[in-house]
């Protein structure tokens, strides 16, 4: 494997992990996040200041996690005990808060980001290897909850939560847990990220990012993990081998997302159920 | 002075901003679906009103095709892609209509170029002092036609036969049907004139910039969000006022707290604040 | 008869109207209470406002001793109530299997923690039969949701209520929209649910079936209300006849 296929396929592993987290928050408990990228962002943030005054590879990327999902928590906090609509625009009011911050922070390297993040201290085989692992770990982790009773909660609250409720089901709770969870990976997914480019600037962490990455949820099939992480692998590198579609890539976005969510809601995975019922029958 | 001038700055940006939530809070009363391409039409209205202006040379004829343009771009929206989807979860309408605004970015961009475009000789620049305060024409002219418009549309809602439909079609859609209110004609008025009122604050706002971009829609796109939700979702009064309040609010603290948050950033930092005081917005929806 | 649910001062105001106006409703221990009354009267209001979903203007609400006037509706069941709707709502991603399981397995999803690590279904699985047999519905337990008929969703609502283990079971509108015959099989289920010793609170239009399966009645109108005791003597109650019966 050369450089850049290595480099490409750790940037899979990132979406990967990414794609799996934010199917977490909207794919098994149905509520929106449309500001999935501020929380990478706040994981990178984290490893890139704390590995520059020489913490260790594996402490910073568990304090990027766990910063991530505090901040996630109390985002989820102050959305979560009102109306449904009320998550999607609050995440996205939190996607451009971040960039606005960020920005204007001088500790934070403000409009020219962090540059001179410490090496891994490993070849970028081996860090791929790392990456690729937290990319398995991260999938078999939500195909467990999927099977848990937590999942069977999750299917339930996505489902109908007023019936949830009256079932006796304490349903922020678990709306919470689904969001804290999911931004806590997105912390680890920016983690990853700062050590793998080694040079961050705010605009990476902004809403475009985030509407990429649940782009990949909803082409995949919004809660069909396999789906999904078929779709992120498909979305990333389409416009790395079909170099003219790099130029039209959000244009690519905008037009999926509309036309899978238009005439297909279910995504690559209700189009698999499609082929194997046609099978069947 | 400085007091009075910040004063005036948010009226200006507030009413905007006015113009652009109205419509998306009536699209949001009456179909529960978050708009978000609606901030789409506003920068379409933008590009029309200047492309049609250098074109004829006449301001207010680019004004009026661009709002009647876009009106119909609206209606032609709620037809092909929000009706059918009306009977499947919301996160559907909503992913599609994100869809859409990034499509409609990218469609500005390779039609229009990614440098953004100016009037070839920008009108209504010239200063007057007012009090001992600078102002140009236009932004005199931004605040007056917000306010006549939101004038006309408050009279229409509260005075007319149609308005009366449009009002009980928001509060019981079946009860309006059986009084002969046609419920799908009020939606489309209400995509047509919301749509509209954005293409025209989208002209306005290239008279006050002087450049159109694709990606002008973005801002206004999560700042009109943010206003619906602090309004009392599916409120027009609450949305007037929290445009008003915000966009008062944003002049002041650039100034204030400019080194800490991005102006962009204030109004979500205010909507958090709300929410997490009072978690169903400053007005409760009805 | 020892009280279990005790409903005192109840107002409830949607907007400008007033929905419910001071009204008092108690529950005895073991028996079937009706609560009827012409359309608007405020009955299905009332149970919402019992189960946390419709927020009083004022109300103290008391189950057994405990005040639960002011906690949520989740941990309002969890202390013995359960509630069927008018409209059926099934979970439309699940089997009918897995509604009731689901319901049946409340004690492995009230923590979080737990849930994440407890994954065996099998146990509730047995027990949804169980409730599914009890409404006689256990034939269509792995049909998918969409494909079935109206009274089988009814039934579905209450095996699913059932499956939480409830004390007081309120159900509401559980006949309406089946045939007689229909109604007639569920009413006589859910009296036999009652002599196993759940209490039993329910909404009901159909008055032959109320008066023939009621051990008392409670007459709302109007938001107030009207009438309580035993049926024959409440129907006789002049009041009821002019309000209820229109006579």
């Amino acid at each position: 494997m050369g450089l850049y296929e290595i480099s490409l396929a750790t940037g899979v592993g990132i979406y990967i992990i990414l794609a799996v987290s934010l199917n977490m928050i909207t794919g098994y408990c149905g509520q929106i996040s449309l500001g999935h990228a501020a929380f990478y962002g706040i994981g990178a943030y984290t490893v890139a200041l704390l590995s520059k005054i020489g913490w260790p590879i594996y402490l910073t990327l568990g304090a990027g996690f766990l910063a991530a999902g505090i901040i996630g928590t109390i985002v989820g906090l102050t959305s979560l005990r009102v109306r449904e609509d009320f998550l999607a625009i609050v995440t996205m009011g939190v996607a451009f808060l971040f960039v606005g911050i960020v920005r204007q922070q001088e500790f934070l390297g403000g409009e020219m980001g962090i540059s001179g993040i410490p090496s891994h201290g490993m070849s970028k085989l081996a860090y791929l290897g790392l990456v690729l692992f937290f990319a398995v770990l991260s999938i078999l982790f939500s195909w467990y909850v999927k099977r848990s009773w937590m999942g069977f909660a999750f299917d339930a609250v996505a489902d109908d939560e007023d019936t949830a409720k009256v079932l006796g089901l304490d349903v922020k709770a678990y709306k919470l847990t689904a969001f804290a969870m999911g931004t806590a990976m997105a912390g680890l997914a920016g983690g990853l990220y700062a050590y793998y480019t080694r040079f961050i600037i705010p605009d990476t962490f902004g809403f475009i990012e985030s509407i990429t990455i649940l782009s990949m949820v909803a082409v995949g099939g919004i809660g069909s993990i396999f789906g999904v992480v078929f779709a992120t692998i498909l979305l990333v590198l389409m416009p790395e081998f079909f170099r003219f579609i790099n130029d039209y890539k959000l244009l690519l976005y905008g037009v999926l997302l509309f036309s899978v969510m238009r005439f297909a809601p279910e995504g690559l995975s209700g189009f698999f159920k499609l082929l194997v019922r046609r099978k069947d029958g | 002075m400085l007091f009075i001038e910040l004063f005036i700055q948010g009226l200006i940006q507030g009413s905007t901003y006015a113009i652009i939530a109205v419509g998306l809070t009536l699209i949001y009363g009456l179909l529960r679906v978050l708009h978000v391409a609606h901030a789409g039409l506003f920068t379409l209205g933008a590009y029309l009103g200047v492309v049609l202006t250098n074109q004829t040379g006449s301001l207010s004829l680019g004004i009026l095709l661009a709002a009647l343009i876009s009106g119909i771009v609206g209606m032609a929206i709620y037809r092909l892609v929000y009706e059918p989807m009306l009977s499947k979860p919301p996160y559907v309408a909503l992913i599609a209509s994100i869809g859409l605004y990034i499509g409609m970015e990218e469609i500005f961009r390779l039609v229009f170029g990614p440098f953004g475009m100016s009037f070839s000789s920008a009108p209504l620049q010239d200063i007057v002092v007012f009090f001992g305060i600078h102002l140009r024409t236009c932004q005199i002219i931004t605040v007056v036609t917000n306010v006549v418009l939101l004038g006309i549309l408050a009279w229409i809602a509260q005075r007319t036969r149609i308005g009366t439909g449009w009002r009980a079609t928001v509060d019981d859609p079946q009860m309006s049907a059986c009084f002969g209110i046609n419920p799908i004609k009020v939606r489309y008025m209400v995509f047509f004139t919301g749509s509209a009122l954005a293409a025209v604050a989208g002209v306005m706002v290239a008279l006050l910039t002087n450049i159109v971009e694709p990606t002008m829609g973005a801002v206004p796109s999560y700042k009109s969000l943010a206003i619906i939700v602090l309004g009392g979702l599916g409120n027009v009064f609450g949305t007037l006022i929290a445009s008003l309040v915000l966009g008062i609010l944003e002049a002041f603290g650039t100034i204030y707290i400019g080194d800490l948050l991005d102006r962009d950033a204030i109004a979500f930092a205010f909507l958090i604040i709300v929410l997490m005081i009072k978690p169903t917005g400053i007005f409760t929806s009805r | 008869m020892t009280t279990i649910l005790l409903a005192e001062s109840v107002t409830v105001k949607f907007g400008g109207v007033t929905a419910l106006e001071d009204v008092h409703m108690d529950v005895k221990q073991g028996e079937f209470l009706s609560l009827i009354g012409p359309n608007g009267a405020g009955k299905t209001t009332l149970l919402n406002t019992i189960t946390g979903v419709v927020t009083p203007v004022n109300a103290s609400l008391k189950l057994g001793n405990k005040d639960i006037s002011n906690l949520p509706t989740h941990k309002r069941i969890r202390l013995g109530l359960a509630l069927t709707h008018q409209i059926v709502r099934p979970f439309k991603s699940m089997t009918i299997l897995e509604n009731v399981a689901f319901a049946a397995g409340f004690k492995k999803v009230r923590k979080i923690i737990p849930s994440l690590i407890t994954l065996n279904r099998s146990l509730e699985k047995k027990k949804a039969i169980e409730f599914l047999e009890m409404v006689d519905i256990a034939q269509y337990q792995d049909q998918e949701v969409s494909k079935l008929p109206l009274g089988v969703l009814k039934r579905l609502e209450v095996a699913r209520a059932l499956a939480v283990e409830p004390q007081i079971l309120l159900l509401d509108e559980p006949l309406a929209g089946l045939n007689s015959q229909e109604a007639g099989k569920l009413a006589d289920t859910v009296k036999s649910i009652s002599k196993q010793g759940v209490t039993i609170v329910m909404i009901e239009h159909n008055l032959s079936e109320v008066l023939r399966v009621s051990d008392r009645l409670h007459v709302l109108d109007n938001g107030r209300n009207l009438a309580q005791g035993e049926p024959k003597a409440v129907m006789n109650q002049p009041e009821v006849r002019a309000a209820y019966l229109g006579i």
